[in-house]
């Protein structure tokens, strides 16, 4: 009888896991306890045994593959036996597909997702026999389909090969219509329209080398992930005064950027907080007197972080005049050294990509970075000016900081954040 | 060879030699032997103390046997009908089923109340109820329900034998139903165990009590037409030997439960549902509950017939779970 091997869970938090290698090929016979296959978890890789002695007869996940927990990755059985009926269970849709080796094939008239009218018993028998039912007549009352129909389908089902019968479930091909031509009727995979895609003739891989930009942020974010102690913190923010800070602005004529504001926000809250603003360096902390707002900009082949300077002293319009100027620079590759040196700080906005947060790795030697998600607008509880809690549909926006615990604690960061959300949702205070 | 009431007289009689604590009263218990002979003569032996008389008041005997059970000895109260056992509802389902949990497990109950019931004698609408249901619906009561004479010797003895309060039901009709019964004096049937009476692999037959012999009938008829069917005796209602009717049905795909109670929320029910929990995929046709119509039963015995299932009635229910017609 053809067993199927699962993710096993490995440890308590584990909730999938990286099969690294297979350890025996399709075909080859494995015993109890010998090693099946490597794995990896977020924290360890490990070797599995095989539970059970038996011939690998199937692999359905390929090395490299992410899969959840107790999903199947194999089936183990005597060699020929037909495992369409455990390859059945062993696909459901939350399983991580396996690369498709082809178009995917057009789901015939009446194949499953047709609901069929079946008894449990005989939902049990086709399942265990990789019996499709609505192939299956049913002579129950109203069509029923009962355990005798799924045998007696069975006794009269032309014999198959495994491999005929896992192609034909691909394809989804009804065997009932393919003629056998092996011994006594018998369907080989020969035997079913359609062909297997072939594979290129070769494919291989290529090396590139790595631009300078590309070397120098491999450098950075290893360096930053390698030095600092990273921590971050979220936070949910109404965006409703942002919005209409723009719009006051734009009535005057003046664009500003969502952009534009948080640096401006940014800049402010540093001066409450210089911690946030400092670098480390050795066994010194660095505080600076200026407040330099770095602004990633996404470029052909990497990114950049051109540098505002003196944020907290030139005001909002001219936080957007000079950040409108240096994106310009940035995305034409005109900007100087100097330009994109300095900074003691960094915003990064990932919202048009729809991302409703994300964390960012802090862009040495800053000690900080506020990644920026999409605003969005969600339901958010608020007490109305009756003292009534009440339902309410508002801009909202989520901020994450990520901060280096080295020199800035848990709860500094918090109230730096707290602040940042108190300067966006009050912009009259930026005055 | 003995006859059911022979095996439950046998059995009084052996546990009474064996344990000077054990003792029987009711109603007519003494010299007329109880209406169906379950005592007969055994006042010779043991004396009016041991088998008393009592007057007809089933809250007062039965009362007594509680409180004589709560002080150490180990009564067997008889009624004459369970159809009395609503006379003394607050005695059985209040006091005996409740005492021992409401005093902390500090009192035993090793006590025994035994009636007989059922149809088939036209003793018409307040002496011809089955009511075993309702015990096995009250927590606290074990429900014993013997369909031949061997388990009705030794669910009997068990009972006796048990620190806990059992409600012991006969049939009226199986009285006189003869077979062997095992002559050791320490045979016990345990409670809990079912008994399969016919092995068989389309479909599995749940009955009690004279609703055996019947099922066994229909299994007789169903085999003449190619259909074998499995029946059960789950022998005891509390506690419910679930397991063995579900590997039954894991088997046969296919659930009959027939009864003489009625029908409706009738102990079939509760094995209905039981079983669907746990063999639900092996199920090839719904499950059939065949019990009593709920209808006082009839004096009239024709009628009387056609209120309780009926073995044709057990045959094509069987048929209709096997999809033949």
């Amino acid at each position: 009888m053809a067993s199927i091997v699962i993710m096993p869970k490995q440890g308590l938090m584990m909730v999938e896991g990286t099969l690294t290698k297979w350890l025996k090929r399709e075909g080859e016979p494995v015993a109890a306890g010998e090693p099946l296959f490597e794995m990896e978890t977020d924290k360890l890789t490990i070797t599995m045994d095989a539970e059970a002695s038996g011939t690998l007869l199937k692999i359905i996940h390929p090395e490299g593959d992410v899969v959840p927990i107790t999903r199947p990755i194999a089936i183990l059985g005597e060699p020929g036996e037909d495992i369409s009926g455990l390859m059945e269970t062993a696909s459901p849709p939350e399983a991580v597909p396996a690369p498709a080796a082809g178009p995917a094939p057009a789901v015939p008239a009446g194949a499953p997702g047709r609901r069929v009218s079946a008894s449990p018993r005989a939902r049990l028998r086709a399942e265990e026999n990789g019996v499709d039912l609505t192939a299956v007549p049913g002579s129950g009352p109203g069509g029923l389909v009962i355990e005798r129909d799924v045998k007696a389908h069975l006794t009269s089902r032309p014999a198959v090969t495994p491999l005929a019968a896992n192609l034909a479930k691909a394809r989804g091909v009804h065997l009932s219509d393919v003629a056998g031509s092996g011994p006594r009727g018998k369907i080989t995979a020969a035997d079913l329209p359609g062909e297997t895609p072939a594979a290129p003739a070769s494919r291989s891989t290529r090396a590139v080398p790595m631009s300078g930009m590309r070397r120098a942020i491999a450098r950075n974010m290893l360096a930053s992930k390698d030095a600092n102690a990273q921590a971050c913190h979220r936070m949910n923010v109404d965006m409703t005064a942002v919005i209409d800070l723009r719009r006051q602005y734009g009535d005057l004529g003046v664009r500003v950027s969502y952009n534009d504001v948080l640096i401006r926000v940014c800049a402010k809250a540093l001066t409450d907080f210089p911690i946030v603003n400092a670098s480390v360096e050795g066994d010194r902390i660095l505080y600076h007197d200026y407040v330099n707002v770095g602004n990633a900009v996404s470029v052909p082949g990497g990114l950049i972080v051109p540098v505002i300077r003196d944020a907290d002293l030139i005001g909002l319009t001219g936080i957007a005049a000079r950040s409108a100027e240096l994106i310009e620079k940035a995305r034409e590759g005109r900007l100087t050294e100097a330009e994109y040196h300095g900074g003691t700080f960094t915003v990064s906005s990932l919202g048009m990509f729809d991302l409703d947060d994300f964390v960012a790795i802090i862009n040495p030697p800053e000690s900080a970075i506020l990644a920026v998600g999409k605003i969005a607008k969600a339901p958010v509880v608020i007490t109305n000016p009756l003292g009534e809690d009440e339902l309410a549909i508002r801009p909202m926006c989520t901020l994450c900081l990520s901060y280096d615990h080295r020199i800035i604690d848990g709860a500094e960061a918090a109230r730096f954040l707290q602040r940042v959300k108190h300067y966006l949702q009050h912009p009259v205070l930026l005055i | 060879m003995m006859t059911y009431a022979q095996a439950i007289r046998h059995v009084i009689q052996q546990e009474m030699r064996r344990d000077p604590r054990v003792f029987v009263m009711g109603e007519d218990v003494e010299k007329h032997g109880s209406v169906f002979g379950t005592t007969r003569d055994l006042y010779k032996e043991f004396g009016p103390d041991r088998i008393r008389n009592t007057p007809i008041s089933e809250s007062a005997f039965v009362g007594a046997a509680l409180g004589a059970a709560c002080a150490g000895m180990r009564p067997i109260a008889e009624l004459m009908y369970w159809d009395f056992a609503f006379v003394c509802a607050d005695q059985i389902f209040n006091q005996m089923a409740k005492t021992r949990y409401v005093f902390g497990g500090n009192a035993k109950i090793p006590m025994v109340l035994r009636s007989q019931q059922g149809t088939g004698r036209g003793n018409a609408a307040t002496h011809s109820q089955s009511l075993e249901s309702i015990f096995m619906h009250i927590p606290g009561l074990k429900v014993a329900c013997p369909s031949a004479p061997a388990d009705a010797a030794g669910l009997l003895r068990t009972a006796i034998r048990d620190d806990n309060p059992v409600c012991f039901f006969e049939h009226k009709m199986l009285y006189t139903t003869q077979a062997d019964v095992p002559e050791d004096p320490d045979f016990c049937v345990p409670f809990g165990k079912a008994s399969i009476r016919r092995e068989g692999a389309d479909v599995t037959i749940v009955a009690n009590l004279y609703y055996v012999s019947q099922a066994l009938e229909a299994a007789e008829a169903l085999a003449r037409e190619g259909i074998s069917a499995e029946v059960i005796d789950p022998r005891t209602l509390v506690p419910f030997d679930y397991d063995t009717i579900a590997e039954s049905v894991k088997k046969t795909g296919r659930l009959v439960v027939v009864h003489e109670a009625h029908q409706n929320n009738g102990w079939g029910a509760q094995v209905v549902s039981q079983i669907c929990q746990m063999a639900f995929p092996y199920l090839d046709a719904a499950p059939v509950h065949l019990g009593a119509k709920a209808c006082p039963l009839p004096f009239n015995p024709a009628l009387e017939a056609a209120v309780i299932p009926s073995v044709s009635e057990i045959v094509a229910a069987c048929k209709a779970a096997c999809y033949v017609s």
